[in-house]
């Protein structure tokens, strides 16, 4: 079985994130980038199948500048076997994400697709669901466990009420949430094996897509400074003031 | 300005993940047993544990040649390594220790190579190296323990003072003055293995930093011919080759401990309000903040470039000099810098602070003490100038 692996480079978590004094988007040069985390857990998930003989390929595809490659080589230190990079300066919108995923998949054929349920910059959530719908493809979002059985796999979804378990039938769709599992380091042989694993490298216009986006960004701005709170003098104050002017309870 | 490989970059990120998830929250307890009294340092089972993560994860002779299985990384790979490591303050290096291997690569024979390089490389034996005595410590040109010739032995008498690792070492490298040769001319390096007879265990001396150093002495201690190491009369070269790659190394982990030392500040400084404003919004914070910044920057591009030249084959003993003095006196003052800013906490034994204070107190001595690096340094220049 072949897995493919969707990476996102984005703002490292450890950053924080600054808008541009232009308000065009969010400052990104000379930023620290890494693997969007949610992905890093696909890729380490679509590798733990691989290690217990579930999945018998790992391939790691990334969009948009060249620098993704890194994000890619990353992947590959973790055990990935190969890379695609689809490389482009257009800014990448979740549905051109989805088509580009489309047109890679039906060249691949891989029988699963692992993707972090969202990225950490713009936190879209997205991509996944409009990959299965593109696709045809049953969805399992929000995973923290899955197993495979024959030509079926089955999710545990951490939705709003608790857990709910659903069966699909492969080829499917995965999105990662936090507790799917913990993330190994890439040891150093497997970050130095890694130089020699082949990155294929193709434009948007090789897969027939056209990544244009449907969506304008207007205007990004900073959230609302917090404002200073207030000092009750007692709880009968508190639930008076939650009531009265917090209009909460 | 070279760019660091992707692969030594992404190695970096390893070792900051490896040292913020497995080795930081060690630090209580490391601080707790300075604290009490003892010695900084991992208990044997937390050692155990962090050991067998580094091999897991390949952090294991990063400098060690491939013949012996290990990674042969050039010397800029291990800066950023050396940087991570010295983020935190409890003391864990990930084996073997470099300096003495690079000096036993250079002068080993075959058989010695089988004997002691090749377990040392591969981390199952550790060393220590002798060469500080009570009348020569920052000037061991003026070393008088002796070596003699007896047949096909050699016996040492003599003081050797200050020399650290010597419980668990395996072997200790002896400098013993052999020839006529006055100064550095005559001084010959041995292998001592522990437990010879005649070489003793003198005393344990508590250091700065919660650190260990120990006195020994050799009465009439009797070693076979084949534990010279390298040429007789010329081991004073290879114990400088030794101290060079030392030096770099305590260059870059004069990066980390500032780095360390300037994150401190920088999240105290944007919470703590006296007076009604932040400590962040006083100049006297910002500046130092500033010159912290300024001088991490340039002790980086001094030991990236020593690092470069010396991968590339150069003497670099005057930029291993700057570097070492630069560094150590860099991290002196933005500790120094870091502690008043924490005002009360920052003297408080349960902050990492003060151990790094001690530390670095200790860094401005061993592997040449500052005021013999800026003698050297100048010397030099003197010496090229018409």
């Amino acid at each position: 079985m072949k897995i493919l692996v969707p990476v996102k480079r984005v703002v490292d978590y450890n950053v924080k994130v600054r808008v541009k004094a232009d308000g065009t988007g969010i400052e990104t040069a000379g930023v620290k980038m890494s693997m969007n985390p949610f992905d890093e857990i696909g890729v380490e998930e679509a590798v733990r199948l691989k290690e217990k003989g579930a999945a018998t390929e790992i391939v790691a595809v990334s969009m948009g500048v060249p620098q993704c490659a890194e994000t890619i080589r990353t992947a590959l230190a973790m055990g990935a076997d190969r890379g695609i990079l689809v490389e482009t300066d257009a800014e990448l919108q979740p549905l051109a994400v989805a088509k580009l995923l489309k047109a890679i998949a039906e060249k691949e054929q891989p029988k699963l697709i692992i993707l972090g349920k969202q990225a950490i910059d713009d936190d879209m959530n997205a991509t996944g669901q409009m990959l299965a719908a593109l696709l045809g493809w049953p969805q399992g979002t929000f995973a923290s466990k899955i197993t495979i059985e024959g030509d079926g796999i089955t999710v545990t979804r951490e939705v709003d009420g608790g857990l709910e378990t659903v069966a699909l039938t492969l080829p499917a769709i995965i999105t990662t949430d936090l507790r799917l599992n913990e993330p190994r380091y890439a040891s150093l042989p497997n970050i130095m094996k890694a130089r020699k694993k082949p990155i294929d490298n193709l434009k948007p216009a090789d897969l027939g897509v056209d990544p244009k986006p449907r969506l304008t960004t207007v205007k990004v701005a900073e959230p609302p400074k917090r404002k200073a709170g207030v000092k009750v003098g007692s709880v009968a104050e508190l639930v008076e003031k939650l009531k009265t002017e917090a209009k909460v309870i | 300005m070279f760019e660091l490989s992707e692969e030594h970059r992404m190695l970096q990120d390893l070792v900051a993940k490896f040292i913020d998830r497995d080795v930081m929250p060690l630090e209580k307890a490391v601080l707790a047993r300075e604290m009490s009294g003892q010695k900084s340092a991992l208990s044997a089972e937390e050692e155990e544990v962090l050991l067998g993560k580094c091999r897991e994860l390949g952090l294991w002779g990063l400098d060690v040649p491939e013949e012996f299985g290990g990674a042969n990384l050039p010397t800029v790979a291990l800066i950023g390594v050396y940087e991570e490591q010295a983020r935190t303050c409890v003391p864990f290096t990930f084996p073997p220790d470099s300096p003495n291997l690079h000096m036993l690569m250079a002068v080993c024979n075959p058989e010695q190579r089988k004997k002691y390089l090749e377990p040392y490389a591969r981390g199952e034996a550790q060393s220590a190296i002798a060469i500080s005595e009570p009348g020569a410590g920052g000037d061991p040109a003026g070393m008088i323990t002796r070596a003699v010739k007896n047949g096909d032995d050699w016996v040492i008498n003599g003081r050797k003072i200050w020399v650290s690792r010597v419980p668990q070492a395996d072997f200790v490298i002896v400098m013993a003055r052999t020839g006529e040769g006055k100064r550095h001319e005559g001084v010959t390096a041995f292998i001592v293995e522990r437990g010879t007879k005649g070489f003793n265990i003198e005393r344990e001396i508590p250091m700065l930093g919660g650190q260990r150093t120990y006195e020994l002495t050799f009465d009439d201690c009797r070693i076979p011919g084949s534990q010279l190491l390298g040429q007789e009369g010329r081991g004073f070269a290879p114990m400088q080759l030794r101290l060079t790659v030392r030096r770099l190394q305590i260059g870059a982990w004069c990066i980390g401990m500032t780095r360390r030392a300037l994150d401190m500040m920088i999240e105290h400084a944007k919470q703590r309000v006296t007076f009604g404003q932040r400590l962040a919004d006083r100049q006297a914070i910002q500046w130092w903040i500033a010159e912290a910044a300024m001088k991490i920057h340039a002790c980086r591009l001094m030991v990236y470039d020593a690092a470069a030249k010396s991968d590339a084959g150069k003497d670099v003993r005057t930029e291993a000099s700057m570097v070492k003095l630069y560094g150590t006196e860099m991290a002196t003052e933005t500790i120094d810098h870091a502690m008043q800013t924490f005002g009360a906490m920052g003297v408080a034994k349960e902050l990492p602070l003060q151990l790094m204070a001690q530390k670095v107190r200790t860094m401005r001595v061993y592997e040449g003490p500052s005021e013999v690096h800026r003698m050297v340094i100048a010397r030099r220049l003197l010496q090229d100038r018409r």
